[in-house]
């Protein structure tokens, strides 16, 4: 009786409410293939393309990571190589500074052997030249001497009084 | 942190929801006491005598048509760098598909995802489809002996939602789905368990004591679970409805300025549909979650 009564209230209700069987089902029909058209057609492409992309980016970001890192072992790279760069150019810099000194010295060597040589030689030559000149001087002293002399006494001189005059005048141009 | 907000979230809106639920049926609609005068309680044919075809279903069909149109035209060639279509459609999906994956959880959200966005979507676009100033106000009516024509007793359009056959139709494919999900997450015995089984770990005399209330709980849960499809139909029904009786209420409280009184009470109702879209989407996410989710006792019972 109860059954009974519970079924009509159902009917009832369902009456006042136009709930019936055929458009209950037309209804669940539409809705189901609204839902398969949109899973088809949105919710499966879309979440596709949104996984592909978070994928993607999450890719791109290991990638950004890697070349970071990269970044940084070259920077560091680049930075050690500049550092043996600097360490091998200032070792260069003060061998060749210890070569400029020594080739330095040695020009220095060289040049003042040589200006000694120069000096040396010059010297040499100028006592030549005054050696040579005195000779000369001599000579023409004596000459002048025996000229003088025979000028003077009106005596024609021998080659023995020539000798002897200019030895004379040669001893005393020596004193 | 992030499960207890979207939980307080959640129970905000269901409160929202419910709230609304009990304030619109407690106010009197605009039929009040003139039933002739509101909207019909149920959806009519179209035909001369009535006919299969109702003017809810047509709206039903158009929202459905145009969903589908849509979805189509977003996704017919999807860019990796969406714009237009593809990026309102992805940001609804990404959105809905986040928000359902901190309410039930990944792996649920995936299996299920397809139902609870289709109804969140249809229910919300069919809402505010029937906004559309037109529906229900255009139609057939009998004229008065001067041959005025005062109410529309057959619109040619009607809410899809205000029509309890559609909300009953998504209540018992959900019931389906839930019976469905429910046995696949904890086969026939688990089903039986999580329902009728003694929570808590008990012995001795306790544990027979335990055993007899909660079967007893049981009961009264299955009577709750076969209400839900019920009460889910109703809510949606109810509130679609009642805010359809409002506006006509509204437009003919005067007649000069109904074009202007309805309008407050418009925004209302967009907001409305947003919140019984979202309350019957998050009562059937937690409806499931309650009954995939495997509690300690249970978890060694499964296995």
């Amino acid at each position: 009786m109860q059954h009974v009564l519970f079924a009509n209230m159902i009917s009832d209700t369902a009456l006042d409410f136009g709930v019936d069987w055929p458009h209950l089902i037309a209804q669940i029909v539409s809705f189901s293939i609204v839902a398969f058209l949109l899973h088809r057609f949105a919710y499966k492409p879309i979440l596709l393309v949104l996984a592909e992309r978070r994928q993607r980016i999450q890719e791109s970001l290991d990638k950004a990571a890697q070349i970071q890192a990269e970044l940084a072992r070259t920077e560091a790279a680049r930075q050690e190589a500049l550092n043996q760069a600097n360490a091998q150019a200032n070792k260069l810099i003060e061998e060749a500074r210890a070569a400029a000194a020594r080739v330095l010295e040695q020009e220095t060597q060289k040049a003042v052997a040589a200006a000694n040589e120069i000096i040396a030689k010059a010297s040499e030559a100028s006592e030549a030249e005054l050696a040579r000149m005195k000779l000369e001087l001599r000579r023409e002293v004596g000459r002048l001497v025996v000229e003088t002399t025979a000028k003077v006494t009106g005596k024609i001189l021998t080659v023995d009084d020539h000798q002897r005059l200019i030895e004379e005048t040669n001893r005393e141009l020596a004193a | 942190m992030t499960k207890r907000r979207l939980s307080l979230y959640c129970a905000s809106l269901l409160w929202l929801g419910l709230a609304w639920a009990g304030w619109a049926a407690e106010t009197p609609s605009g039929g009040g006491g003139h039933a002739a005068a509101g909207l019909p309680q149920s959806a009519v044919g179209l035909g001369r005598e009535g006919g299969f075809i109702t003017n809810s279903m047509v709206v039903t069909w158009m929202v459905a048509a145009g969903l589908i149109v849509l979805a189509r035209a977003a996704t017919r060639q999807l860019k990796a760098v969406p714009d237009g279509l593809q990026n309102f459609w992805e940001w609804l999906v990404e959105s809905l598909y986040e928000f359902l994956e901190g309410i039930i959880g990944a792996e649920l959200a995936k299996k299920t995802f397809w139902f609870f966005a289709t109804v969140f979507i249809f229910i919300l676009f069919t809402n505010w489809f029937g906004l559309i100033p037109g529906v229900g106000t255009i139609g057939w009516g009998t004229p008065d002996s001067e041959g005025h024509l005062h109410h529309i007793s057959r619109p040619l359009l009607r809410g899809g939602n205000a029509d309890m056959n559609m909300t009953l139709a998504m209540a018992l494919i959900f019931f389906a789905c839930w019976v469905v999900w429910a046995l696949q997450a904890n086969g026939p015995g688990g089903f039986f368990l999580h329902i009728f089984g003694p929570k808590g770990e008990t012995a001795g005399m306790l544990k027979v004591l335990m055993v007899v209330v909660f079967f007893a709980v049981g009961l009264l849960e299955v009577v709750s679970i076969l209400f839900r499809p019920v009460s889910l139909s109703f809510r949606l029904y109810g509130n679609i409805f009642a805010g359809e009786n409002m506006l006509e209420s509204m437009a003919r409280l005067v007649p000069a300025l109904g074009w202007l009184i309805p309008i407050p009470f418009y925004f209302l109702e967009v907001l409305v549909g947003l919140v019984q879209a979202l309350v019957f989407m998050l009562l059937t996410a937690v409806f499931t979650l309650l009954i995939c989710t495997h509690e300690e006792g249970h978890e060694k019972a499964h296995a």
